[in-house]
């Protein structure tokens, strides 16, 4: 098990590093960022001084050794644009994400496994071609759009709800449903699949022939054993919640590390997208490493395999 | 009664006034009209004293386009863009800064002068003037703020200056190595160095904690930040100017263009920054909201990169010049920023020293025809490549259809615009670009990147224009420089170097509650200011 475990270890440790190196190119190709930080038409030695009080003026790979030497004490860098460092900037936007995260979450699993449910139990009828219809929109509708149009009928024409920020439960209402209705179609169709799978198996047959009630044999025994493989997305789908939600956090300015990694792209704030990026990489890794070693504490033949 | 003084200061027309500017009233010498007065004094203090007791009231909001950085609450960093003056006008004061209708209004300087041979600025420190802490503004700390600037063109100011000295605490002297005549022009706009900090306080807290908890000498006293996200100001009341009306500024970043609107709809915002096209009409449409557009200093232009190459159907003026009467500036205008942009035919921005008056652009696709056959080219060419900043794609599109209306035939090439500048810089594109400049400074900066050999932005270059803006670098007369310079511009125009578009409009809206808004008064500045004049609704 120890070497199970320290095994995957290895394997996330060498994402990590191929995820920075990646990121870390990657960021580059995209252009130079003392252009955006000075005003166009600005003299050439201006754009030379940012440019070197970025170090920007290094070669790439000793960037990258600084980048790394720096990231082994803990240290992502300071913000091109915010001049703060980016741990910093990182740690005062989480929360938000994860509050939003929770809450579209909430939304999600809300409407999709009731509808899921629906969908599976009605096969073929018309709540199953809803829920189709509904989970093709949902995966379907770009988020921008939703949001802009939720922002317009609540807050511009029926004034219920603020149009962006945060800092009450109102504010969350708008960001959480345009979020969680995207994950809301993905939980759904795993629900109805799931639930399709455990219907026909023969223990819910049995149930139905010992005469238990159709409820019962639904929420009782299909539900239960349908909802694993649902909650295991739920988990999976939360981490990235946090990590993706640019464009909602950019709709509805939410405080957010999406936003925040929105900021760090239109400036070129190298240090930021870098660091949002490795972040996230290291939760989803974390959590993918969890999962792993769950599985091979249930299941032997994972960790005894070679 | 430094609030009074503001009233009688007389506008200058140019900072390069050789005359030192003094701004105190005569005293008043007569006993028999200090008597007077001092009988008057029980009559005047019954009186409702109107200015001297309103308090800052209530709160404005703005949503603004862009992340607010921490980076301009420090006018040490100031670098050559527009955006940070938007919170330094605020937090901070000059001691030459442009104000509405002066584009070098004395603020933490009382005045200044100039020696005859050019070589040293003397200016008089505002008494009475304090920081945010109490502390009064001294030279000491013109001095520190001088030496302590690290933005943009700060090696180009600081080699020309020999030594900054402070015979007392409220002169400065500047003594320059030679001649410079643009020294008050990067002093007082093109950079962040005559903006004052308070040298004990930054000296205590450290480079790092001023820019946790900066204080000014501005109209308006920090309060909080949240990187990226608000900015909360709150007034202060012994700002040397006036009392400003409002007593607390919130900036609220909004980056979605349509959020800001709904924003503003819903009177969550007052103010509202950047609005384009139909958002700017939606918002035009509704009750109880107000266009507020402001034409900022960036003029947009075509330029031809090739016409220094003979091969090229560019090299003949003619048909730089069919391009140019191809344009239908206005209808573009009205289409893309309701008719506010301001039509040019200068790649100086209006109200900019040394700006010369071109004549107003035409449109005449019968005329650019005619040239075009003229030059060769009676069933048009085609043209290449039209290179342009994604951001300003729709302007590119409409020159181009317009364009192609009388034969130049050419493809947009919309690129991001760090890219876009990039290639621009590097000399890389070729047939068209679409460029602007919002850069500070004069005529003289804009030639020198624009048009001059060995300009950033410069792909060829004509000798006399060479040569004219090499003889006006060393002229100290200020009449003959102004005239060497207005020539260059001349011949830019006659030339058809570039052919102008417009001086973009920024729009902007205010809502409701809103009583003066700040916009536009401080000529080519797209923001609010100066803030203390800005007031709410019925105040």
């Amino acid at each position: 098990m120890t070497r199970y475990i320290l095994r995957r270890l290895a394997y996330s440790a060498v994402s990590l590093f191929l995820l920075s190196l990646t990121i870390f190119l990657f960021v580059r190709i995209t252009g130079d960022p003392t252009t955006l930080l000075v005003e166009p038409g600005a003299s050439q030695a201006d754009i030379d001084a940012v440019r070197q009080r970025l170090g920007l003026d290094r070669s790439i790979w000793v960037q990258y050794a600084s980048f790394m030497a720096s990231l082994a004490q803990g240290d992502f860098g300071q913000s091109f644009y915010y001049r703060t460092p980016v741990f910093e900037l990182y740690l005062s936007r989480l929360p938000n994400s994860l509050l939003l995260a929770l809450a579209a979450m909430v939304f999600s699993l809300l409407i999709g496994i009731p509808s899921g449910i629906l969908a599976a139990v009605r096969v073929g009828r018309f709540w199953d071609r809803a829920g189709k219809v509904f989970a093709l929109l949902g995966l379907s509708l770009p988020s921008f759009w939703v949001g802009l149009v939720l922002i317009l009928f609540f807050s511009v024409y029926l004034q219920w709800l603020p149009s962006s920020g945060s800092g009450t439960a109102l504010h969350l209402i708008m960001p959480a449903f345009a979020l969680g209705w995207y994950f809301a179609a993905a939980h759904m169709r795993l629900t109805r699949s799931s639930m399709l799978e455990v219907l026909g198996s023969e223990y819910i047959k049995l149930a139905r022939l010992k005469g238990l009630p159709e409820s019962l044999v639904i929420t009782k025994h299909a539900f239960k054993n349908a909802l694993i493989p649902v909650l295991t997305l739920a988990g999976i789908n939360l981490v990235i919640m946090v990590n993706v939600a640019v464009v909602v956090e950019t709709v509805f300015a939410w405080p957010g590390i999406g936003r925040l990694l929105y900021e760090g792209i239109t400036f070129r704030d190298f240090p930021v997208v870098q660091a949002v990026v490795l972040l996230g990489g290291v939760m989803i890794v974390a959590v993918n490493l969890l999962i792993d070693i769950l599985y091979a504490v249930i299941d032997p033949r994972i960790r005894l395999e070679r | 009664m430094a609030t009074l003084h503001v009233g009688h200061v007389p506008a200058l027309s140019s900072y390069s006034s050789r005359q030192c500017v003094r701004h105190d009233r005569h005293p008043i010498r007569s006993t028999r009209r200090h008597l007077l007065a001092l009988l008057a004094l029980p009559f005047l203090a019954s009186l409702p004293a109107a200015d001297a007791a309103a308090k800052p009231e209530g709160q404005l909001t703005w949503g603004v386009h862009v992340s607010l950085a921490p980076l301009w609450f420090d006018p040490a960093d100031t670098q050559g863009m527009i955006t940070p003056f938007m919170v330094m006008y605020a937090l901070h004061d000059a001691m030459v800064k442009p104000m509405p209708g002066n584009p070098a209004a004395p603020s933490l300087a009382e005045s200044w002068s100039m020696s005859p041979d050019g070589l040293t600025y003397e200016f008089v420190v505002r008494k009475g003037a304090t920081f945010h802490n109490g502390k009064p503004v001294t030279a000491e700390d013109v001095k520190f703020s001088f030496e302590r600037y690290r933005g943009t063109s700060a090696k180009a100011i600081k080699e020309r200056v020999a030594a900054v000295e402070t015979p007392d605490p409220h002169k400065v002297v500047f003594k320059l190595k030679e001649p410079w005549p643009d020294f008050l022009t990067f002093y007082s706009s093109a950079t962040g160095a005559g903006w004052i900090v308070p040298k004990a306080y930054v000296e205590e807290v450290g480079e790092e904690g001023y820019k946790k908890a900066p204080i000014g000498a501005g109209p308006y006293k920090f309060v909080s930040f949240t990187p990226g996200l608000e900015l909360t100001f709150e007034a202060f009341e012994q700002y040397w100017r006036k009392v400003p009306n409002v007593k607390r500024l919130v900036f609220k970043v909004i980056p979605d263009e349509s959020t800001r609107l709904a924003a503003l709809k819903r009177g969550e915002i007052d103010i509202v920054y950047s609005i384009r096209g139909e958002l700017a009409e939606e918002l035009q449409r509704t009750k109880g909201l107000t266009l507020k557009p402001t034409v900022i200093s960036a003029p947009f232009w075509i330029y031809f990169p090739d016409q220094w190459d003979p091969k090229s159907p560019w090299h003949d003026p003619r048909v730089r010049q069919a391009a140019s009467l191809a344009i239908d500036r206005k209808t573009i205008n009205e289409a893309l920023t309701l008719g506010h942009s301001k039509l040019t035919g200068s790649m100086i921005p209006y109200g900019f020293e040394y700006y010369w008056q071109p004549p107003e652009p035409t449109f005449d696709p019968v005329k650019a025809k005619q040239l075009l056959a003229e030059a060769g080219h009676p069933k048009g060419f085609d043209a290449g490549d039209y290179y342009c900043d994604s951001s300003y794609a729709n302007l590119g599109e409409a020159v181009l259809n317009n364009l192609q209306a009388v034969g130049i035939r050419a493809r947009l090439r919309p690129l991001e615009r760090a890219a876009f500048f990039k290639g621009y810089s590097e000399k890389s594109y070729k047939n068209i670009i679409q460029g602007a400049s919002g850069a500070f400074g004069n005529a003289a900066t804009r030639l020198e990147a624009f048009v001059v050999k060995g300009g950033s932005y410069v792909y060829g270059s004509y000798p006399d224009i060479d040569a004219l803006f090499q003889q006006q670098a060393s002229e100290v007369d200020i009449k003959k420089r102004e005239a060497i310079l207005q020539k260059m511009q001349q011949l830019v125009q006659e030339r058809t170097i570039y052919a102008h578009i417009w001086q973009l409009a920024f729009i902007n809206g205010a809502g409701p509650r809103v009583g003066e808004a700040g916009l536009g008064l401080i000529s080519g500045h797209a923001y609010s200011a100066p803030y203390e004049d800005v007031t709410l609704a019925g105040k």
